[in-house]
């Protein structure tokens, strides 16, 4: 069965279609981040602008007539609620004119999920790292569970707020990676507690360091902390949870530096380690199809009355299918 | 020398030092992480934890004893007895090691991981285990996250009675509460619980 999903939690707006857990299209359209970062509602009018020629683009790249379609997922949160609206609206519209059931998906899941199905994983720890968030999850029965997070932001978004601070462009992370490249390293503080961790200090305290000491030796310095810290409790929830299998997905997984860490810590405990492509990492439709296909199956779907958008769902309130 | 344990942060030997069975925590080289960081944190966290686990004992709880410390490992005198997250501990239990947590905060020591796991439970009472991830600091934030963490490691009546005993020592009790209920508040932590 072919089941369309609409991503809108962010700068992307994403229409992925899947037929039996394979992905057969995903098309995306991003909003430019400028010096200000993301202003939610220049973010959803650019949505509201490109929505009908993704949804467009995504059919004919699967090569699909709208009759296909046999559901339609969205993403209900967590995300700005001017962007979730538009995937909302998006979503029902749809919904309602092809008379299909409607599903809406935790965001989180999706990301965990896409990476599960591009790895070939089973029952992977993951590893969840984008703009907003930065957690640490397991599936345990019909709850994933999240065993350790930031204490105060995403990952992401300090990668973006410091390239930001030290006059990057375009202002996000992987400039940050781009500009690290043979940086030598300089303290930065390292806040690791148990399974959690946090960003902010470092964020001041590299963010100071503009002018004094080269862009290239600062965002060495955080990216390198920044991510031993998340392997570090990575390694701990692993061995913790008894894991055999480990996944890195979201936005920053993207970061080749990233995973080239996760792997040679994966390797040391002998612990299989998967991704997904960069384009299912970044924000993406396929990922609220694929779940929105696998709740589908477990009857999981919506009244379009009730449907609605919740900016803090968080992950470990979300409804799980049977595996 | 026996490898008896493969913790995230470091690997556990086991040795006899004469007659006395004694335990060596190494923090061995995590080659994943650039060299600099590395050794920082391995040298640093090393040394620290040795000054943290000799104040704690100081300070009145109990905690094992620092036979010797190297750059990157502690000799430590071995803890028989077993884990609070595999046993049901008395009440009796819980008060004391809500006093040794308050204890540990009235001199400035935080544990940073005070869970079930860090906890043992033994014929001569309960010992706290684990400063690895500790901390010299009086920071409310840092000990509202040592009952956060607790809280969320046991069940509600062992938390009860291990907050009475802290609360029967702690001259800041009630400043620690409302940062722990704060933190509480904070969004992302409203429905977690620990796996």
């Amino acid at each position: 069965m072919a089941v369309l999903g609409i991503e809108s939690s962010a700068h992307t707006f994403g229409v992925g279609i899947v037929d039996n857990g394979k992905v057969v299209a995903n098309a995306k359209a991003m909003y430019k981040i400028g010096s200000k970062g993301m202003i939610p509602k220049e973010v959803a009018g650019t949505h509201i602008k490109n929505a009908p020629m993704v949804i467009e683009e995504a059919m004919h790249e699967a090569g699909l007539r709208f009759s296909d379609i046999e559901a339609i997922g969205y993403t209900k949160g967590p995300g700005i609620g001017y962007c979730l609206h538009v995937g909302m609206l998006s979503a029902k519209t749809l919904a309602k004119k092809l008379n299909v059931p409607i599903i809406p998906v935790n965001h989180g899941i999706g990301h965990v999920e896409i990476a599960k199905n591009r790895a070939k994983l089973k029952d992977p720890l993951a590893l969840y790292v984008s703009g907003g968030n930065s957690q640490i999850l397991k599936r345990y029965g019909m709850n994933y569970k999240i065993l350790g997070e930031t204490f105060d932001v995403g990952i992401g978004n300090m990668l973006d707020s410091l390239a930001r601070a030290l006059g990057l462009y375009p202002a996000w992370g992987s400039t940050v990676e781009k500009t690290a490249l043979e940086g030598s390293y300089v303290d930065m503080p390292y806040t690791v507690k148990g399974m959690d961790f946090s960003f902010t200090g470092m964020l001041t305290h590299a963010s100071k360091m503009r002018g004094k000491k080269s862009n290239r030796d600062i965002c060495f310095s955080v990216q390198e902390t920044a991510y031993a810290m998340l392997v570090e409790a990575t390694e701990r929830a692993l061995l913790l949870t008894n894991s055999k299998e480990l996944c890195v997905c979201g936005g920053v997984a993207q970061s080749k530096r990233l995973k080239e860490m996760l792997k040679g810590m994966a390797d040391e405990h002998r612990v299989r380690f998967g991704y997904a492509e960069d384009t299912f990492n970044a924000d993406n439709g396929a990922m609220i199809a694929l779940v929105a296909e696998k709740m589908l199956a477990s009857g999981l779907s919506e009244r379009l009355s009730d449907c609605s958008i919740e900016q803090r769902y968080r992950i470990d309130g979300a409804r799980l299918w049977k595996e | 020398m026996e490898r008896v344990n493969e913790g995230a942060e470091a690997v556990m030997y086991l040795a006899k030092l004469g007659s006395e069975a004694i335990l060596i925590k190494s923090r061995n080289r995590k080659p994943w992480r650039i060299s600099k960081i590395d050794t920082e944190i391995r040298e640093k966290r090393t040394r620290r934890e040795a000054k943290l686990l000799l104040s704690a004992r100081k300070a009145g709880a109990a905690v094992p004893g620092v036979a010797a410390v190297g750059r990157y490992s502690i000799f430590m005198q071995r803890i028989d007895g077993v884990l609070l997250k595999d046993s049901k501990p008395a009440a009796k239990d819980m008060l004391t090691i809500g006093t040794y947590l308050a204890n540990l905060h009235a001199n400035g020591i935080t544990h940073g991981d005070f869970t079930s796991a860090n906890i043992m439970l033994t014929p001569d009472g309960p010992f706290i285990i684990d400063f690895g991830l500790g901390a010299f600091s009086n920071s409310e934030e840092e000990k509202a996250l040592d009952l956060l963490l607790l809280e969320r490691s046991i069940s509600k009546k062992d938390y009860t009675n291990a907050l009475k005993g802290y609360k029967s020592v702690s001259k800041e009790y009630l400043r620690v509460i409302s940062r722990l209920n704060e933190i509480k508040k904070r969004g992302r932590y409203q429905s977690r619980t620990l796996a």
